[in-house]
């Protein structure tokens, strides 16, 4: 079950708003400065749908991670469970 | 009496006076900062060599880069530029040693690069970072230049945030050590950081 880690500031929180309305993707606080996505399957992202700068997207994840990353290019974000 | 240890706690530093380095190219140094910038020269020291055995006579002078801040430059008088400090722009690791300036509204952003342009410089599209947006040109030297407007205040949590990132990477590079390896990918220290988010409580 792969999960991605969210510092609680402005230029990340599309990912958050994004998680929260998607089936299937839960969202809940990590301490009192992260937010924790997590899905059963995997974790996508697109950078329009986030409207995130290529300098932004390419550090998505660097609130934290459990899982592996399948594809990072310069669109799409997919990350899989440890096991997968 | 003789403290052996300084305490550093209650010192502060109040920010930049000066960053130095040397030129070859004196007209076209003080024709791009002082004329092509506008940034006025506001000190130069002339001196015979002095100090160690060789060192060559010189000049060092200063531009004001607002707030109390200046670039400053050594000109070694007679001396050829070492091939050691030959300029390799189009490298990463070159261009990791740079002088990012502020300006406070974006409007003063477009505007210097509207003025750069103008007068011949290269200067890149506007490029949006997590907590920046900048600027990147270079002087006559090669020397890479940003200009940078912070978009927010920097709070507790990008200190804590921080914390833990340089955590996650000194515990990943010294186990890699260890294993006389280096850290493979950033894609480690995410993971080695979600670990220690893991352990939060909440």
């Amino acid at each position: 079950m792969p999960a991605i880690y969210v510092l609680n500031v402005p230029e990340f929180c599309a990912l958050v708003d994004v998680s929260r309305i998607r089936p299937g993707y839960r969202v809940s606080p990590r301490g009192p400065n992260y937010f924790k996505i997590e899905s059963d399957l995997e974790l996508c992202f697109s950078r329009k749908e986030l409207g995130f700068k290529p300098a932004v997207w390419y550090g998505s994840l660097t609130g934290g991670l459990d899982g592996k990353i399948v594809q990072f290019d310069r669109d799409e974000l997919r990350v899989v469970g440890n096991d997968t | 009496m003789i403290n052996d240890q300084v305490n550093t706690n209650s010192l502060r530093l109040y920010g930049v006076h000066h960053t130095a380095r040397p030129t070859w190219k004196l007209q076209e140094t003080v024709a791009f900062y002082r004329d092509k910038l506008g940034l006025p020269l506001i000190h130069a020291i002339s001196a015979k060599g002095w100090g160690r055995e060789g060192h060559p006579d010189f000049l060092h002078f200063f531009f004001d880069s607002g707030n109390g801040s200046t670039i400053a430059f050594f000109y070694y008088i007679g001396t050829e530029r070492p091939d050691f400090l030959e300029p390799r722009t189009e490298e990463f690791f070159y261009r990791s040693t740079h002088t990012a300036w502020q300006v406070e509204t974006r409007q003063q952003l477009v505007e210097w690069k509207a003025a750069l342009e103008s007068k011949g410089i290269e200067v890149s599209p506007l490029t949006r970072h997590e907590v920046i947006e900048s600027i990147y040109f270079a002087d006559p030297n090669g020397y890479p230049i940003e200009i940078t407007l912070q978009l927010r205040d920097f709070s507790n949590l990008d200190n804590e945030d921080a914390r833990l990132t340089i955590e996650a990477a000194l515990k990943e590079e010294a186990d890699a050590v260890a294993e006389n390896h280096k850290i493979a990918d950033i894609d480690t220290v995410w993971r080695r950081k979600g670990k220690l988010l893991a352990q939060v409580e909440g």
